[in-house]
């Protein structure tokens, strides 16, 4: 049971505090209402390159990092389709300076040139590290166009093209801001050994006069039902062929996201998965293979990846894949299969939950999705899962119509 | 208020480590956390079964195979069994020795272990699945040819470790060399004779511990194993070409020692000046100023008898010998200059910080002090590297890198 305070600021800023007596470090994570998903097409990649100019210096300070080392603590962030967080550990004592530099990166940022102008380099060569200098690193760009048609998720975090990155303007940077970085689109949670009215005060103090504005509605096109089998080939100079079967799956609030998330495990999360089962160690066609979901908060995709063993044809994969996946949404699980996916999510929880940081990072997102009590419940829904949930959401899911195809071939020598 | 005047700050003074207790009733050294405040739990087993040992990736074959069938199940009977109790298990190789990680809830450890411990020690190690880990294994390097982080660590690791077992690097044609009649003396001598510790983290009962113990007896090493302390690298400039990339990876380093050196303190805090926190000179240099990458770090770490330091970085193709050029002007600097009072002063507290959140948890500090003990420290050990970093001076950090940040006495690689 993971315990909780929630407060909210006139300004619209929403905090949860969480209590952890046994902790000497104190977490403020910031989660933002913004991702990907919120871009233009014109201009993709830049909620991430934001993210990396928040680091830049703020309205009355310099530098972000220098100050919270110099009180020994920490800061990263990370950027999805979906939100935008940053956190800090810090010694508890140090609390006020955590808070101090968030918030006035919420006030307002430098927008120095000089940071932007480099910033454009690092996101470069993240882009060249992470996504082209890499064998299959260029999947994700290529899947998504092809598995989404109107929705955003159809881009890349990282961006659709270098060249967005590269004519990002300072114009843009500022109005971005001025759009998502504000109280009202924000939730913060702190997480320490500290009390309850003790951190009401700090917060009112720091982030009590940052101006309120409107949250942003959020227009996303919604991505129309798929209807055809879609398929795209890529050569590319890789050792291996690789198959990613992309599949459209519910949205985060839904039943049917957590029995897709279930019948991910069960095809192919573990050794003793059905698709690793059949497909390596029976039939051996492939030296690895996995199942999983994107974890999206609109409709997501449920994929089977892997690659080929030398000499076996794409082919005979697809089609032994495919009657596998038809028996599996034909013959109910045992009791036996389900208890073991669902003492695997026990387990992984319970060690999850460990981290401070990673419980202050999940009450934010649970917040989100609409309460941060959800956090406590997520288990017990899993439980509730029957077999004929998974058969029937099976069905509706693992069929060809619903589901886009990216093979990337070895380029022939 | 007034938002431009940082808050005040108060310092770490000190840390709090509760210590596992060692059970001294057993074989080999067997470390034992129990305060726990959930249901989580996790048995680590430390075998002498590292790459150092056997001829070229015979330990990492091993290792691979450890839960591949037993005369009785095959592997995805194994694997099921393990995963109807929710264990997670993990197994990484070093050079000298293989960690086998087994996590679960404290009601299902014992078990665990017990059926991971009925599958290695009945392992038989079928030709087929040694096929198929081999062919595996041929995939997985072809595709690691492919990254040019792996091809400079690569050839970082011959120079690094130069003429030793610790410099050995695969070929592909080594697997075909891999029999199984070697597998199976690897397994018997290095895994059924080769536990050499282990470490318990959960709520168990005196009895529970002891039922766990009685499991493992029967593996215990006989002797501990012992391991070079004359590591050398060889210095100088080396290179691996990769048409077509688009960065540049660079390895720069070279061996140097344990903390049981009089100046590994003090070479930690150098190193985290130049390179090891984001604000660091190497950061500032390559990543904020010039926008060469997109991270550069450098790192000091320990084996048994010895240690090494190490920078690496990917940057931009057309900005390597710029990037080279950075980072000696860098040590360089470290050399001739004195570092400022303001920026020792943030990476003391830095520092401090950073252990105080190594230490946060008992997980955590079970494997700091677990770590300790290799080079016979115990917790004490702590509060004099709080007071050493208190008390480090700029002159001593020079003399530091005078002594060992020398450019021709590095080894430097790139690769792209």
């Amino acid at each position: 049971m993971i315990e909780f305070e929630r407060f909210e600021l006139p300004n619209g800023l929403k905090v949860l505090f969480h209590k952890d007596k046994t902790t000497p470090m104190a977490v403020v994570n910031t989660l933002y209402d913004v991702g990907a998903r919120d871009e233009s097409e014109e201009k993709t990649g830049f909620a991430h390159l934001f993210e990396h100019l928040m680091f830049g210096g703020s309205v009355n300070i310099p530098d972000f990092d220098a100050p919270l080392q110099r009180a020994g603590g920490e800061s990263n962030a990370f950027t999805s389709n979906d939100i935008t967080n940053y956190y800090d550990h810090v010694p508890a004592q140090n609390l006020d300076t955590a808070l101090w530099l968030e918030s006035d990166r919420m006030l307002s940022l430098a927008f120095t040139e000089k940071s932007l102008e480099v910033q454009r380099q690092v996101v470069i060569e993240e882009f060249k590290q992470r996504y082209l200098n890499q064998p299959y690193g260029d999947v994700w760009l290529n899947l998504r166009p092809l598995a989404y048609k109107k929705h955003p998720y159809k881009w890349a975090t990282i961006g659709k093209d270098i060249s967005h990155i590269e004519d990002a303007t300072m114009d843009d940077v500022r109005s971005f801001f001025q759009k998502y970085y504000h109280p009202n689109n924000a939730i913060l949670c702190v997480a320490g050994n500290f009390e309850l009215n003790f951190i009401q005060d700090k917060i009112s103090h720091w982030y009590g006069d940052i101006p309120t504005k409107l949250k942003p509605a959020r227009i996303v096109p919604s991505e129309p039902e798929q209807t055809e089998f879609r398929e795209l080939t890529l050569e590319r100079n890789v050792p291996a062929d690789a198959f990613y079967y992309a599949f459209k799956m519910s949205h985060r609030k839904s039943f049917e996201y957590y029995i897709t998330d279930l019948i991910s495990d069960a095809l192919g999360r573990e050794k003793s998965s059905r698709l690793y089962n059949k497909l390596k160690k029976e039939l051996n066609l492939v030296s690895e293979i996995n199942a999983y979901i994107t974890g999206s908060l609109d409709e997501g995709l449920l994929m089977i990846s892997g690659k080929m063993n030398d000499g076996i044809g794409l082919e005979k994969l697809d089609k032994e894949l495919w009657s596998e996946l038809a028996a599996f949404v034909s013959e109910p699980l045992s009791e036996t299969e389900l208890n073991k996916l669902n003492i695997k999510i026990r387990t992984a929880r319970e060690f999850q939950d460990q981290g401070l940081l990673n419980r202050a990072m999940n009450l934010c997102q649970y917040e989100l999705l609409g309460d941060a009590a959800a956090i406590n419940e997520d288990l017990n829904v899993y439980q509730s899962i029957t077999s004929e949930h998974i058969c029937e959401v099976g069905r509706q899911v693992l069929k060809k119509e619903n589901c886009s195809l990216l093979k990337i071939k070895r380029k022939e020598a | 208020m007034n938002r431009k005047e940082a808050p005040e700050l108060n310092q770490v003074e000190h840390i709090s480590l509760v210590a596992p207790q060692i059970i001294r009733e057993f074989p080999v050294p067997f470390y034992f956390m129990k305060e726990i405040p959930n249901a989580t739990s996790r048995i680590e087993l430390y075998f002498n079964a590292g790459t150092i040992n056997g001829k070229i990736g015979l330990a990492s074959a091993v290792s691979g195979l450890l839960l591949s069938g037993t005369n009785v199940k095959n592997s995805t009977q194994i694997h099921t069994e393990l995963d109807n109790l929710g264990a997670y298990t993990d197994i990484s190789i070093g050079h000298e020795s293989v960690i086998v990680t087994l996590y679960g809830l404290n009601e299902k450890l014992s078990e665990i272990t017990s059926l991971f411990l009925d599958s290695i020690l009945n392992a038989d190690f079928k030709q087929k699945e040694i096929d198929e880990l081999i062919a595996d294994r041929k995939q997985k390097l072809k595709i690691n040819f492919e990254k040019v982080s792996f091809l400079a660590q690569r050839e970082f690791t011959k120079y690094l470790f130069f003429e030793s077992n610790y410099g050995r690097v695969i070929e592909e044609k080594d697997y075909d060399a891999i029999s199984r009649e070697e597998i199976c003396d690897f397994h018997k001598n290095q895994y059924l004779n080769g536990l050499n510790k282990v470490v318990l983290v959960g709520e168990f009962s005196e009895s529970e511990v002891v039922k766990i113990q009685d499991m493992l007896a029967p593996l215990c090493a006989i002797a501990l194993p012992s391991f070079t302390d004359s590591l050398t690298n060889k210095s100088g400039r080396f290179s691996v070409s990769k048409e077509g990339a688009l960065q540049s990876s660079i390895r720069i380093g070279r061996i140097l020692f344990t903390r049981k050196h009089a100046d590994y303190i003090p070479f930690a805090i150098l190193n985290t000046v130049l390179g090891d926190y984001f604000g660091s000179r190497l950061m500032s240099n390559l990543r904020e100023d010039k926008g060469y990458t997109y991270g550069v770090n450098s790192m000091v770490s320990e084996y048994q008898n010895s240690g090494y330091f190490l920078i690496a970085t990917d940057v931009a193709a057309e900005h390597k010998e710029s990037a080279l050029n950075e980072i000696r002007i860098e040590l360089d600097k470290l050399q001739k200059e004195l570092i400022q009072e303001h920026e020792l002063e943030l990476v003391k507290n830095y520092l401090l910080g950073h252990l105080l959140k190594s230490a946060d948890g008992p997980y955590a500090m079970t494997d700091l002090y677990v770590h300790l003990q290799n080079y016979g420290f115990d917790e004490a050990y702590y509060n004099r590297y709080i007071q050493e970093i208190n008390e480090i001076s700029a002159e001593k950090l020079r003399e530091c890198a005078r002594k060992y940040l020398n450019w021709d006495d590095l080894t430097i690689v790139t690769a792209g």
